[in-house]
């Protein structure tokens, strides 16, 4: 068995049934995480900011920082493996966005990524069949590709399923 | 929730935390002074040859991506400035207190350098953005002591933070300080201040430690310095962090009568803060 571990921003595909795709402490950050059922494919991005309007030249080193680009960077790297490339038949689930307690709109990233997100989704046609998304706890997110199941933890909650 | 330890077992334990080297002292006190010059920076890394072999490794670590070697620390601390010598030189001094295993808050090693380091990021990047001149170098070296307490009262914690994340969910304490004040009759804003005070730093590094999650009770003359490493903290935590303390704090909203920060600049200040901190620690590291 094999980790792929997903740095902030980073995106990753494995179609391989003894990988594991693992992305650590998500705060404000969403993972956003594709699943193929014809190919057995399982992908993760772990996206930071809502637009890649603020810093285009980010774009061309890191696409998946932003929700804009991230999740089509995914989406383009799943259909290199034989997934379809307009996403069609994805299972998507969505994790993180987490927030401060008492924030106000300005410090509320985790929520603008998340409807960043879920705009973006949309316009592929797709939506989330299961999200832990808000609240203030960050979240460790596990995908196993075997079996496409998610194990969400976090330091002092322990760990459940998505 | 039952008490795991007394105030007084704590400020105990403080006065057992060794003194920070003397090189790491001179840094921090010089550089949150207003008036010193450079060149007495470079003087007290010229003393210390393992600070100096340090420096001229992470210069030239592949992380920097350096065409020339830098071969001396005039050229080196001119390059990294003077807030990182001071940091790596707190970082070395006092490694056993930050990059311990955070035990009593669930986390793994460096996990407390690794926030210090983003809050740093942060506080510099939002000192920038303050209504009134900031030091930003001043933000920096405040954000990378501003949770030392958490090193002292981990050891206190263990097993702790699921039952005080569950009185927190539940309403029954306020946040996770007021968590910590249940169990062990002190909260690290307060250790940190008193080892801090140990270690004769000045008020400008003190007054953040002490009062980071409530920067409006911070003296006048320190208090939007407090609230950059208030909001600093913030960020960091946003942008990750692997201890069961994360976001268990409150936005003290008051932060806008001293910066000017639209959510497009703190996105901004979040994608600063992740590359570079990627950068150091990918430098540290590799030294």
């Amino acid at each position: 068995m094999s980790n792929i571990i997903l740095g902030v921003g980073e995106f990753g595909a494995s179609n391989n049934p003894a990988d594991t795709v693992k992305t650590f402490a998500l705060g404000s950050c969403v993972a956003v995480v594709l699943m193929c059922p014809k190919t057995r494919t399982v992908g993760m991005v772990h996206v930071a900011l809502p637009e890649s309007k603020i810093n285009p030249d980010k774009v061309k080193t890191r696409p998946g920082y932003f929700a804009d680009t991230g999740i089509p960077a995914l989406i383009n790297q799943m259909a290199s493996m034989g997934c379809d490339p307009k996403g069609r038949g994805f299972i998507v689930k969505l994790a993180g966005g987490a927030k401060i307690m008492d924030p106000n709109s300005t410090f509320n990233i985790g929520k603008r990524n998340a409807l960043a997100v879920k705009k973006v989704l949309w316009k592929y046609g797709l939506g989330p069949v299961a999200e832990d998304l808000g609240a203030t706890y960050s979240r460790t997110v596990s995908v196993a590709v075997a079996t496409g199941e998610i194990i969400l933890s976090s330091p002092g909650r322990g760990d459940w399923k998505l | 929730m039952q008490p795991r330890a007394s105030k007084e077992e704590i400020l105990a334990a403080i006065k057992q935390v060794p003194l920070l080297s003397p090189s790491a002292s001179q840094l921090l006190q010089l550089t949150a002074s207003t008036d010193h010059d450079i060149k007495e920076v470079i003087d007290i890394v010229k003393y210390d040859s393992a600070l100096t072999a340090r420096v001229l490794k992470i210069v030239n670590s592949v992380a920097f991506g350096l065409v020339h070697e830098v071969s001396t620390i005039d050229r080196a601390v001119g390059y990294l400035g003077e807030r990182m010598i001071a940091s790596l030189a707190l970082s070395d001094s006092a490694s056993a207190l930050f990059h311990k295993e955070l035990q009593g808050y669930n986390g793994p090693k460096s996990e407390l350098w690794n926030h210090d380091l983003r809050t740093a990021i942060a506080a510099r990047a939002i000192a920038a953005q303050a209504k009134e001149e900031m030091n930003p170098d001043l933000a920096f070296t405040a954000g990378i002591l501003h949770a030392v307490g958490k090193a002292v009262l981990s050891d206190f914690l263990h097993n702790s933070a699921s039952e005080l994340l569950g009185e927190i969910d539940d309403e029954e304490v306020d946040d996770y300080l007021a968590g910590e004040r249940e169990v062990l009759g002190i909260d690290h804003t307060e250790a940190g201040y008193e080892l801090a005070k140990n270690w004769e730093l000045p008020d400008t590094l003190t007054m953040p430690i002490r009062y980071h999650h409530a920067p409006a009770d911070a003296p006048e003359e320190h208090r939007a310095l407090v609230y950059a490493v208030h909001l600093g903290c913030i960020v960091a935590m946003m942008c990750g962090s692997q201890s069961s303390d994360s976001l268990q704090y409150r936005l003290d909203q008051n932060y806008t009568q001293y910066f000017d920060i639209t959510a497009e600049q703190l996105a901004l200040i979040v994608l600063e803060v992740n590359e570079t901190f990627e950068t150091l620690h990918d430098a540290m590291l590799e030294s």
